[in-house]
């Protein structure tokens, strides 16, 4: 709010001549302790694997244009895997796929929603001069790239009947134990451990700084959402991410040290396996998307110039969504051989997820209710979200339903579900907050007019690739297969088509930055004007090196809206100024 | 400034991403008349309802003739006692351009394809009309234009019970069928139903009938240009097809011999994963003769992509000629359930030490690439 | 400011979120041993139950007194794809009363010509009738050598628990499938 707002710039006027004293550029980039440095590495190093990930996707869907394999003998080739064969080939595919999962879950939508926006706008937000450990921080940022490093290597050492990994991201025993022979899941499967480790450690940063270092007056009521957000992902991360660490810690002791937790031949259970990796898998889910979630909340809010609709059930609703996500992990493995009482429980708790997930999508809507729409590319990016996760939503709703399941398991139909949750809700919600946040953070300006480019392209490309998957679905077209029957031809091949409307709109995205960093204006402190509310909209742009030395107090007079998304009653014939 | 203009532009935009949307659900609609007919079958494409019954009625006469003689003569495996179904006969199979489920040939799957369509189909597009008609009210109406100055409302608690309330109710009214179908998806077999044993391998399938003398038929996927010839559907089509009766229920159960893998056929609306050292098991019942075509749904390896399954559904004499082709026996396991508790029956010859025909044939064409000529080494008789 | 306090503070929430996680690690490791548990009480996928021959006596008792029906059991044998075995049933199906004792006979040979040592795993469908289906003796219960070209009758003994006549869930169970599947052990180095 604008009165605040004032106060901390005077603030931080004093401290100037310290707050911007910055390290060289080795200690200031390979050794930060700094959040909002930490926060931009870990977005290029997002935008890096989105773009090895997408590249991934651009060869799966080239090779899924036509039935017949087309081009993954000429990539086992190029990645030095000797002369092709029809089983190196169809390795390939399984190793791009397994690539794709885990590059874009890992290494693209986690850093750049927890990493990225998580390490720059937490502090900010809550009137915080850094995260809590800044050490620690970067401690995760270079295990997660470390992790993806390992990730790389293993496409290249054998992994059974090709190089690399080809075990899917849910790396199932015995598929990944005695069915994949030589080096690379195991580099894989290491690769979790590094970034599960750096995921651990960022969790752990981000409570004790949430938990710990509110500036005074900012109660847990009063924060904004998408601290929220975070505080709820961390701890998901922090019980979910363990989990999955034993897990695949078993399965490299079964592939390496002659243990059998998963291996029937010693009365392991390969079923076991599927239960701990979904028990971390299923929240993992909610930890990719919660953090949307918040980035759209601040965002409906800023340009209705409204406070966000129903405050307390929007954080309660994501902290339900957080519990629920702990026990429903079966979904995914309704085919596995469950009994019916199992099955039906489970039915049952997925759909009660529907239930939070309606609440936040309906407070959207209420909050830009009566709002005074600023149609600004972030608001655009929300807006596209918030169809998008429907859409996906209700899908899954769909696949809850454990008898329907039995149809659509591990068909594409499912393949299309997960990506409009994910490809759309996530990465939409990237967007949004990239060019929300983009100009704070840079101090320039990006082009309005590409960003709704880069959108219309966006929303259209995602659209043509993945609706229709759900006909290849429900037609019965398998999940994770190079190669299909001439019937799914017709949907396959639009779909194929769409990756280069995508692409097209990631040139334009690029463009956009390129030109944002080489010619972009010079950013205001609050460009958003008198929607924009929370604490980072009281800094310049970019922020200084060091903020909040003197801690900014909340007033308490405000009630929590007020301050989250609103503007105090004072300020009400402000809008009339534009 | 232009917070006009720019709203406008959006509302056409947002039309405009209306009408791309609503753009699939049309295009097939004129696709299909064309027909690229990828999978170009010799028969006509659609047998009216009529043919289609007149064949099956002929038919099951032919066989019983077919299969009275065959029990009397005890041929020979190989001989022509049956006959395997030609390519009119494929029901369950992929529709190019198809936008919903394969038609279903199960009760169970006509209850839930009507779950489907009737309930979870009309409430989920019709959520997505609201939310985006929703959406479209507020672009329209509160844009910075429209309403310039913004209301502070932040809360409605009656709205916020509905929106959590109604949700609600639509779930429990969603979760009725749902939990009707689940159960009827559970029901048990009779005791003396026919039994298969359906194995996962690396990357074939095994069918194994133990109330049939234990036989195991080995399936690896057909090589493309002899599906192709004989109007199969190529990469669903294979050498030897897992052979059931119609109209009778019978009790699959499932197992991997590797790792797992996933025995599913989308119009029979059944997938069972295939999980090594236990059993699956599930019952199915399939209403008509047909041949029904699904495949491995469960990563798998290199080769999952080309382990096709293809259900043949028999009346049940020719079943049982297709049985004694096969060298296994027919009535063997109702007359062992007669023999009741307790008498042991001299151990007849019965099952005896099974011999997977894998094992004898060393995994004969196991997962042979479909580039090959098909499973050279295939015991029974090539039927397709 | 009391900087030295939040450091404080600091470091005892983080360490206790690194507690949190690593008691959740501590449980994921644990989830092995937990899972057995879970599956041998509950009967959970199947998994079937031991009992002694007091338990057994006790069973047929009851059964006898409440003048239980029969069941029919499906015996089912299985080979992971590595083991140089034949292995069956010498009876598919058999019927048994409720709660009678029965033994059935399984068959294996060593087809190789080296000594291969079996472990085997086992479980019934339907599932709901694993907690009532018990053994009473087994081969399952220990691992089993063959030497090169040897054939073996394995038992097992076993009774359905008269308690799945009033389960409503092993209501229209007709047909109980125990099956069995033969793994070659791991061998430590051949």
């Amino acid at each position: 709010m604008a009165t605040t707002a004032d106060t901390f710039q005077a603030h931080h006027d004093d401290a100037h001549h310290d707050a911007d004293h910055k390290p060289g550029f080795f200690a200031r980039w390979f050794m930060s302790t700094n959040h909002k440095d930490i926060g931009t590495l870990y977005l290029i190093f997002a935008i890096m694997a989105g773009v090895i990930g997408g590249a991934v996707s651009g060869i799966m869907r080239m090779e899924l244009q036509e039935p017949g394999i087309q081009y993954l003998g000429w990539w086992v080739e190029f990645l030095g895997g000797g002369a092709s064969d029809f089983d190196k080939a169809g390795h390939m595919w399984n190793v791009l796929i397994t690539a794709h999962g885990l590059i874009m879950v890992f290494f693209m939508v986690m850093p750049a929603m927890i990493g990225g926006f998580g390490n720059w706008f937490v502090p900010l937000m809550i009137g915080a001069p850094d995260m809590a450990f800044p050490r620690m921080n970067n401690v995760s940022f270079w295990l997660t790239v470390a992790g993806f490093l390992s990730l790389m290597f293993s496409a290249f050492v054998p992994g059974g009947t090709g190089n690399g990994a080809g075990t899917g991201w849910t790396v199932y025993a015995p598929l990944s134990t005695s069915g994949s022979v030589g080096p690379a899941v195991d580099f894989a499967i290491f690769s979790l451990h590094l970034a599960g480790a750096g995921s651990i450690l960022g969790a752990t940063n981000f409570i004790t700084t949430i938990l710990n270092m509110r500036a005074p007056g900012m109660t847990l009521h009063k924060m904004p959402l998408f601290v929220w957000s975070l505080l709820v992902t961390a701890f998901l991360l922090l019980l979910a991410l363990p989990v999955l660490a034993a897990a695949i810690t078993m399965l490299l002791t079964d592939r390496n040290f002659g243990t059998t937790f998963f291996d029937p031949a010693g009365g392991g259970d390969p079923v076991l396996y599927q239960h701990l990796f979904w028990f971390f898998g299923h929240p993992e889910v909610y930890i990719m998307i919660l953090p949307g979630f918040g980035i759209v909340s601040q965002i409906v809010a800023t340009f209705s110039r409204k406070p966000v609709f129903g405050y307390l059930g929007m954080a309660y609703a994501m902290v339900a969504i957080g519990v629920i996500g702990f026990v429903v992990w079966a979904h995914h493995m309704y085919t596995v051989g469950l009994d019916v009482n199992t099955k039906m429980y489970f039915t049952a708790a997925t759909m009660v997820i529907a239930v939070p997930t309606g609440v936040k999508i309906f407070s959207w809507i209420a909050t830009m209710w009566g709002g005074s729409l600023e149609f600004k590319s972030p608001l655009v990016w929300a807006l596209g979200f918030i169809f998008l996760f429907t859409v996906g939503g209700v899908t899954g709703v769909v696949l809850a339903n454990g008898g329907i399941d039995d149809n659509l398991h591990d068909t594409y139909y499912v393949v299309a579900h997960f990506h409009y949750v994910l490809s759309m809700g996530a990465v939409f919600a990237i967007f949004a907050g990239f060019y929300y946040w983009f100009p704070k953070m840079s101090g320039r300006w990006h082009s309005e007019l590409l960003s709704h480019v880069h959108f219309w392209l966006f929303f259209i490309g995602v659209n043509v690739v993945f609706f229709p998957m759900h006909f290849l679905g429900m037609n019965g077209m398998s999940r994770r297969i190079p190669d299909y029957t001439p019937a799914f031809t017709y949907w396959n091949e639009i779909a194929s088509n769409g990756y280069w409307i995508i692409v097209a709109s990631m040139v334009v995205f690029f463009a956009n930055i390129g030109w944002a960093l080489v010619a972009g204006k010079r950013a205001a402190g609050n460009y958003w004007g008198a929607g924009a509310t929370t604490l980072e909209w009281s800094l310049t742009s970019p922020p200084p090196f060091h903020q909040f030395e003197t801690l900014p107090v909340i007033e308490d007079h405000h009630s929590h809206h007020d301050h989250i998304g609103g503007r105090p009653e004072k300020q009400g014939a402000r809008p009339a100024a534009h | 400034m232009m917070f006009g203009g720019f709203a406008r532009r959006q509302m056409r935009s947002l039309f405009l991403l209306l009408a791309a949307l609503s753009l699939p659900v049309f295009q097939p609609v004129m696709a299909q008349e064309p027909a690229p007919p990828v999978l170009a079958p010799p028969q006509p494409a659609i047998t009216s309802e009529q043919d289609a019954v007149a064949a099956n009625v002929a038919d099951d006469t032919i066989s019983a003739a077919d299969a009275a003689d065959a029990s009397t003569l005890d041929v020979a495996p190989g001989s022509a006692a049956y006959t395997p179904l030609g390519p009119e006969w494929i029901k369950g199979a992929p529709e190019p351009g198809a936008m919903t489920f394969q038609p279903q040939y199960t009760e169970q799957g006509d209850y839930a394809l009507w779950f489907h369509d009737a309930i979870l189909l009309p409430l989920t597009v019709a959520i997505c009309l609201l939310v985006l008609g929703l959406l479209l009210w507020v672009v329209a109406r509160y844009n910075r234009r429209a309403n310039a100055v913004p209301s502070k409302t932040s809360h409605n608690t009656l709205i916020e019970v509905i929106w959590t309330a109604v949700p609600v109710l639509i779930l429990v009214a969603i979760a009725i069928p749902s939990i009707t179908l689940l159960a009827r998806q559970y029901e048990t077999a009779p005791a003396d139903s026919l039994t298969i044993k359906a194995t996962g391998y690396q990357w074939y399938w095994g069918f194994t009938y133990p109330d049939n003398g234990g036989f195991e038929v080995i399936a690896n996927m057909m090589d493309e240009g002899e599906a192709l010839a004989q109007g199969s559907p190529p990469q669903l089509a294979v050498d030897n097809r897992m052979v059931v009766p119609a109209g009778e229920i019978i009790r699959i159960q499932t197992t991997g011999a590797d790792v797992i893998h996933s025995f599913g056929i989308p119009s029979l609306w059944f997938k069972l994963d295939a999980v090594p050292g236990r059993i699956n098991e599930r019952t199915l019942l399939i209403e008509e003769p047909g041949i029904y075509y699904g495949q491995c749904y469960e990563l798998c390896g290199s080769r999952h992509a080309y382990m096709p399954i293809a259900i043949e559904a028999l009346p049940r004499p020719q079943f049982e000629a297709w049985v004694r082709a096969q060298g296994g026996t027919v009535g063997a396991a109702e007359a062992e359930a007669a023999a009741g508790a307790g008498t042991d029956p001299a151990a007849p010859v019965l099952p005896g030490l099974q011999e997977p025909e894998s094992s004898v044939e060393g995994a004969p064409g196991a997962g042979a690439a479909p580039t090959t000529t098909t499973a050279p080494g295939t015991p029974a008789p090539a039927q397709n | 400011m009391t900087s030295t306090t939040l450091a404080t503070r600091n470091l005892r929430t983080g360490f206790i979120a690194l507690l949190a996680a690593a008691g959740m690690l501590g449980l994921g490791f644990a989830a092995v041993p937990l899972y057995r548990l879970f599956c041998q009480v509950t009967g959970f996928g199947g998994t079937t139950q031991r009992a002694t021959v007091e338990e057994a006596d006790l069973a047929a008792e009851l059964a006898r007194s409440a003048g239980a029906r029969t069941m029919s059991i499906r015996f089912d044998a299985s080979l992971a794809r590595d083991m140089p075995w034949s292995f069956a049933p010498r009876q598919v199906t058999d019927r048994v009363a409720i709660g009678e004792r029965d033994i059935a006979i399984y068959e294996a040979r060593n087809n190789s010509d080296v000594p291969v040592t079996g472990t085997a795993t086992f479980n019934v469908e339907p599932e709901q009738a694993g907690v009532y289906f018990h053994k009473i003796q087994c081969f399952c219960f220990t691992e089993q050598t063959l030497q090169p070209g040897q054939s073996v009758t394995m038992p097992v003994q076993y009774f359905v628990d008269p308690k799945a006549l009033d389960d409503p869930r092993m209501e229209g169970v007709e047909q109980i499938t125990l099956s069995y599947t033969f793994h070659r052990r791991i061998e430590p180095a051949s």
